[in-house]
């Protein structure tokens, strides 16, 4: 599985990244909705995990771009906020909202169900 | 909180925003601490397991964690401020705003707003200025007139604030290069504005002067 990893603080989602190709898993990441749009249409992603509060393309909006470029795609959504409107808006448009600080092994565990 | 005077009302609605942004700020560092340290734990399980470890990657995830434990700090220690402005005595003959710390304060909280934008905020020239306005008003103040520009620049704009201070007042000067920095128009802003005694209006070079009596 192809995964895309996009949240705009870079320390965090570089080192998510790594965590998870220490872990075997095949993961990109970038800083931005534009970048993860470039990165789409050169490379086939099966699932991305997006931060909801990301500046200029929102998660929510990003996943509506990539889900034209790429129908089949999957998606997480990561959110510092535990805001009701956010979690209810993030729940209907993914397999799953994660809020931050995210324990690594939830977030697989989300990764292998949205996999399955 | 429904006996709560329309200033009351609004004043802890501004303080629940500025308190949401900077919730979220403090969660993303947590959030890059629990990676860096989740990496460091990874390397440790690797090391454990006699595979070797570029030092350098050690290295990178403790300075990770170090720089935002600085900037954790720095948050925290505007928004004490911030709380502070709130709880500080009422401002009057006997006790004034330092408005150059106030302006200062104000940047730093709304700077996570410019970021969200794609525009950016930065304090200009500031000269010394006292007011008996509350430390809190001013901030709300700030939050109107800078929201209200954020609102109408673009992605790559530059918002810059200066401070003047004048013997019975200051004013703050908000320019953004290539366009003209109106006031806000909503009755929220009015009303505080009218009750701190400060106008706001354009100037002929299209940056926004906001006046308030000393």
């Amino acid at each position: 599985m192809k995964i895309l990893l996009v949240d705009d603080e870079v320390e965090l989602v570089s080192a998510m990244a790594e965590r998870l190709s220490l872990r075997g898993m095949d993961a990109d990441w970038t800083d931005s909705g534009e970048k993860a749009l470039a990165m789409a249409k050169t490379c086939r992603y099966d699932l991305a995990v997006l931060d909801m509060k990301m500046p200029k393309l929102s998660g929510l909006e990003l996943k509506h771009k990539l889900t034209t470029l790429c129908p089949d795609m999957k998606f997480i959504f990561l959110s510092g906020h535990g805001s009701e409107s956010d979690f209810k808006a993030g729940c209907a448009e993914a397999t799953c909202y994660l809020i931050k600080p995210v324990r690594l092994e939830e977030l697989i565990a989300k990764i292998d169900e949205a996999g399955r | 909180m429904n006996n709560a005077s329309p200033d009351n009302r609004e004043g802890v609605r501004f303080f629940g925003t500025v308190s949401a942004s900077v919730s979220h700020e403090v969660k993303n560092v947590l959030a890059v601490v629990n990676e860096a340290a989740g990496l460091l734990e990874d390397f440790t399980v690797m090391a454990e397991r006699g595979m070797p470890i570029d030092p350098a990657r050690l290295k990178r995830a403790a300075q990770s964690i170090q720089g935002q434990v600085r900037r954790g700090d720095t948050i925290i220690k505007n928004m004490n401020a911030f709380a502070h402005s709130a709880d500080a005595p009422e401002a009057g003959e006997d006790h004034e705003t330092d408005l150059a710390e106030t302006l200062r304060l104000a940047v730093n909280l709304f700077t996570r707003m410019a970021d969200m934008r794609q525009v950016s905020l930065a304090l200009g020239e500031v000269t010394p200025a006292m007011s008996r306005a509350s430390g809190f008003d001013v901030i709300h103040l700030l939050h109107g007139v800078i929201g209200a520009a954020f609102a109408a620049m673009s992605a790559g704009d530059a918002l810059t604030v200066s401070l003047t201070g004048r013997d019975k007042g200051a004013t703050f000067t908000l320019s953004v290069p290539g366009r003209s920095v109106a006031p806000p128009g909503d009755a929220e802003f009015t009303a505080l504005a009218r009750r701190l005694g400060a106008s706001a209006e354009t100037d002929e070079n299209g940056a926004l002067a906001v006046t308030l009596a000393r």
